[in-house]
């Protein structure tokens, strides 16, 4: 059991950032969530706007994560991403703060095309809020309400 | 024969220069501690999906795919990076000197360039420049590639070009960087077919319509890391040689400055010497 785990590996544009073993690796994908277990079939996938679940031993890790292309092997999972944010990186207040200027605009007129720039932003500000109010519960593995704004 | 003024204004004004000299050092050798942390941090992503985009162009399915699908030459497009400043020795001359003679290939070209001294280069050519970027702030070069990558697919999608090259600095070592003029677009496919097995999520297309314009961004960003990387290196050693010649130039002048100091003294003292000695001889009157 003990070796058959996952090897995750985060490479952003400031090197390679997090390297971990997992039993579980969760991603969001363009089209929808992806588990990876231990042996999963070669597979590369484009990643969406979401959060990554580390799982190991019972304890979730949470990651903010924004785009990028992941590679599937047999016991090891790449992830190439423009941004990769552990909660204790996010600035919450700042997260905050952008959410309410970011809901305020929608409740004013907008142009159209400016609609689809501030949505993927706000998107992004609520992965970020999510995966930081995880910092304190970090410890235990729940099962949580799937609960998505978008 | 100067002065002994004119040679004391010499030696101050070559001791100012001097410090922009050394101010100047200063600051390439910081940038370049920075920038070369940049440069080390995008390297890996770079390589890995520089990786990854070989392999998907061993696939059947992506020869026809238009990021990989060789099309009939008419335009080619270059983006070079030079700098904004100068006093980089011959930095600017190599990469502009290199680009020159690739697209001198009978080649019909358009430019992008960045950084003004490239800009000024190829429009004293004649060269048909159809954007130029100056003076990109260090901290939005990220940003910056993003939507320079954004508009290159736009470009390369309406047809305006049908292929694109990127000439930029390779750092290799603070003494040592090479000009190099890259194929970006259309990207290389390969006979032997990759690794089959592999699925692609959601399907190959669209794999690859996300995933190159990834690849482009942290190409082009990287390209400009290490053409920056290459730029402060380059000050830094010529400021460092422009110093040491600085300071043997102060360092003739002051000797020269005090052998005429000497020699005005010796003559002065043979002056009085010899006023002296006519005097005791009881003047010029007794001769």
């Amino acid at each position: 059991m003990a070796d058959k785990k996952i090897t995750l590996n985060i490479t952003t544009p400031r090197g390679l950032k997090f390297v971990e073993k997992a039993d579980m690796v969760v991603m969001r994908c363009i089209d929808g969530d992806l588990g990876v277990l231990y042996g999963h079939a070669p597979l590369s996938a484009i990643l969406g706007d979401g959060i990554l679940r580390i799982i190991n031993n019972g304890n979730v890790k949470k990651l903010a994560l924004f785009g990028g292309v992941a590679e599937i092997g047999k016991n090891i999972v790449n992830i190439f991403s423009t941004i990769a944010q552990r909660p204790e990186e996010i600035d919450l207040e700042r997260a905050e703060a952008d959410r309410q200027e970011l809901e305020a605009l929608f409740q004013e007129k907008i142009e159209e095309r400016q609609i689809q720039s501030s949505l993927i932003l706000l998107r992004r500000t609520l992965v970020r809020i999510e995966v930081s109010m995880d910092l304190e519960e970090i410890e235990y593995f729940e099962e949580e309400s799937e609960k998505r704004e978008f | 024969m100067s002065s002994m003024r004119d040679i004391k204004q010499r030696i101050e004004n070559v001791r100012s220069v001097e410090q922009i000299i050394k101010a100047m050092d200063m600051v390439a050798s910081t940038k370049l501690v920075k920038i070369r942390a940049q440069l080390e941090g995008v390297r890996p992503i770079y390589r890995e999906l520089k990786r990854v985009a070989e392999e998907v162009g061993g696939l059947e399915g992506a020869k026809e795919h238009p990021f990989y699908k060789e099309r009939e030459v008419k335009n080619s497009l270059y983006i070079v990076f030079t700098s904004d400043r100068g006093l980089a020795g011959s930095y600017n001359a190599n990469i502009t000197a290199k680009a020159l003679e690739h697209m001198n290939q009978e080649k019909k070209e358009k430019i992008i360039t960045v950084g003004s001294k490239g800009y000024e280069f190829f429009k004293r050519k004649g060269k048909n420049i159809v954007q130029s970027v100056v003076d990109v702030i260090d901290s939005q070069v990220y940003y910056g590639s993003e939507s320079l990558a954004k508009w290159l697919v736009d470009y390369y999608m309406k047809g305006e070009a049908d292929e694109v090259f990127i000439a930029y600095t390779h750092f290799m070592s603070v003494l040592n960087y090479v000009p190099v003029v890259v194929k970006l677009l259309p990207l290389p496919t390969k006979d032997t077919v990759s690794d089959d097995e592999r699925k692609y999520e959601p399907d190959l297309e669209s794999y690859i319509d996300h995933m190159i314009p990834l690849y482009l961004h942290m190409k082009l960003f990287r390209a400009f890391s290490e053409s920056h990387t290459s730029e402060q290196a380059a000050r830094m050693v010529n400021m460092d040689a422009a110093g040491k010649n600085a300071s043997e130039i102060i360092e003739d002048l002051t000797h020269l400055y005090n052998r005429k100091r000497q020699t005005a003294i010796t003559q002065e003292l043979n002056e009085i010497v010899g006023s002296v000695n006519i005097l005791n001889k009881g003047g010029l009157d007794d001769s």
